[in-house]
């Protein structure tokens, strides 16, 4: 009767309450944080005096930020593109490869998704120190293809183990060199897992903060790391007008996301 | 040699077997493990080789009241999360599926939401002179205003909105996979609802409450982010005091012990959980 949800009687009104309160928690910073943004008080006071776009003027104004962005976007594309395809080789060894250890490689692969990126976001500092890397663009992309990794292997390996090889095979029978077959029957099958990989890895690299903020120097720095910088310093509406168009961009992301999983699906 | 190269798939070009994981083997292992290793060699060896960074660490007041801090906050979360989730997870594995999309959708946005984003959000919300103070003081439920930032009771506001997804989307799972029959067989045989829920519903949800609590309770241990945005000086968790400790005094050695003893804990707690869910599921469920 529990499970059912025609027969759970009172039961279901509180359960149905206590989820549209909890669904409204879990709303409420990310409509707050929008809201504020077109507010007029420099105090950030709510509700606002007033509606204002000028948050919005001095972010687009402020070089520092378009380049932040700028600095993100391009860091978390050559972090994601490097973490999948690396992620799609490791995947189908780590799905069809028989040889010892294959449970280890998969831990060990996993593993930066579970360690405290703060005990990695030290680590990888002091290394980079030593050979030279620490500030730089190609530093900061090794570290966040790391840990993107693991989430660029995780759907790629379950759309694989989902996939019938025996339909490569077949194309293999048919006259398909294996590279063929795999270009042409299987990549294409697995396509929702592949974008899926490119989606998190490119989101695990550029909402990233600890590994950034040791990463950053004073010419190189990401749009997390200058929230953060805004943040400890003061609580400016302007980082409210970063915050929003953060919101919709991640809406954006969604929207494509269903999107094209209903038409890759098909 | 065909079958056999149709049975491994071994194929110049795309490699097979173990070759494909190479690049990925390089990359973790360079710029992973080495460095890794590393840092906790660093902490036995620097200022001078020996355990006296770790006698620092145990023997100092401040530091043990950073770990029991650390502790506390994150039992403090997990169970939050734990009672908040339940239910939420209960009404979405038997909803209508179109009311049900509605909350995922809100669970994921939140999700994919900025992460500062999110916890700026809740510095300003729970400010002294924030909506929540001035709508209670509105209400007239309290007349000063409450202490709600910079202490345990904001962590633990910002880090159980964050952990929330992390509990909820796995434990539907656990929920939609019971058969809901054992609980109408359980009704017919007399049970009263409470009785159902206590010895059916929830031993059989328990394995899903303990993975996902567990995995609640390692990521909080290390969270960086919000304890340093939200929490006080007087409750700093270990993850800050590790990046303070490296960044601010440049005490590489004593920063690498307690990044060591960080690392130890949930490597210890992530054998536990993979013991208890197998690791394909551990993967799958993110």
């Amino acid at each position: 009767m529990l499970l059912d949800y025609d027969r759970l009687g009172w039961l279901r009104a509180a359960l149905a309450g206590f989820t549209a309160l909890v669904a409204a928690f879990l709303l409420l910073p990310v409509v707050f944080i929008v809201l504020l943004s077109f507010g007029s008080s420099r105090w950030l006071a709510f509700p606002p005096p007033g509606w204002t776009l000028k948050w919005y003027q001095e972010l687009l104004a402020d070089p520092a930020w378009i380049d932040a962005a700028l600095t993100s976007a391009k860091i978390a594309a050559m972090a994601a593109i490097l973490a999948v395809l690396i992620g799609l080789l490791a995947s189908f060894s780590l799905v069809r490869g028989e040889f010892r250890g294959r449970q280890f490689l998969r831990g060990l692969l996993l593993t930066p998704m579970v360690l405290p990126v703060v005990v990695f976001a030290i680590a990888i500092y002091a290394f980079f120190l030593r050979i030279g890397l620490a500030g730089t663009t190609i530093g900061f992309v090794i570290a966040h293809t790391i840990l993107a990794l693991p989430f660029a292997i995780v759907p790629i390996a379950t759309a694989l183990e989902g996939f019938d090889k025996s339909i490569e095979d077949a194309a293999i029978v048919c006259g398909a060199s294996p590279l063929q077959a795999r270009l042409r029957i299987t990549l294409p099958s697995i396509r929702i897992g592949i974008f899926s990989a490119a989606i998190f890895s490119f989101l695990a690299s550029w909402d990233e903060v600890v590994v950034a903020i040791f990463m950053a120097s004073p010419t190189l720095q990401t749009l997390p790391v200058k929230i953060w910088g805004s943040l400890r310093a003061d609580l400016s509406p302007v980082v409210a007008a970063a915050s929003s168009l953060l919101v919709g961009l991640t809406l954006a992301l969604m929207i494509v996301t269903a999107l094209l999983r209903r038409r890759l699906s098909r | 040699m065909q079958a056999h190269s149709l049975s491994r798939g071994s194929v110049a070009g795309l490699p097979a077997g173990s070759g494909g994981a190479l690049p990925a083997l390089v990359l973790v292992g360079l710029f992973f493990v080495v460095p890794v290793v590393a840092l906790l060699l660093r902490s036995v060896t620097d200022p001078e080789p020996g355990l006296q960074n770790y006698a620092a660490l145990f023997g100092s007041g401040t530091y043990v009241r950073v770990f029991l801090n650390t502790f506390l906050v994150a039992a403090v979360v997990t169970v939050v999360t734990i009672l908040v989730a339940f239910p939420v997870a209960w009404m979405l594995a038997i909803m209508p599926p179109a009311l049900g999309s509605i909350v995922f959708g809100i669970i994921i946005l939140s999700m994919w939401t900025n992460l500062l984003t999110r916890t700026y959000a809740w510095m300003v919300l729970l400010q002294r002179t924030g909506v929540i103070n001035r709508a209670l003081m509105g209400l007239g439920v309290i007349d000063e205003p409450l202490p709600l930032i910079n202490n345990l009771t904001g962590v633990t506001i910002g880090m159980v909105y964050i952990m929330l997804p992390f509990m909820i989307l796995p434990l539907v799972g656990t929920l939609r996979a019971i058969d809901p029959m054992t609980l109408r067989a359980a009704a017919l045989c007399g049970a009263s609802p409470l009785q159902a829920f206590r010895r059916i519903l929830l031993p059989l949800s328990l394995p899903g409450i303990a993975a996902g609590g567990l995995m609640v309770f390692v990521m909080s241990l290390g969270y960086f982010v919000t304890p340093a945005l939200l929490g006080g000086t007087s409750n700093t968790m270990l993850a800050e005091m590790i990046a303070q400790t490296v960044q601010s005094l440049l005490n590489w050695g004593l920063g690498s012990a307690a990044a060591f003893v960080l690392l130890a804990v949930t490597m210890v707690l992530y054998a536990i959980q993979l013991r208890m869910v197998g690791a394909r599921r551990l993967a799958g469920g993110l």
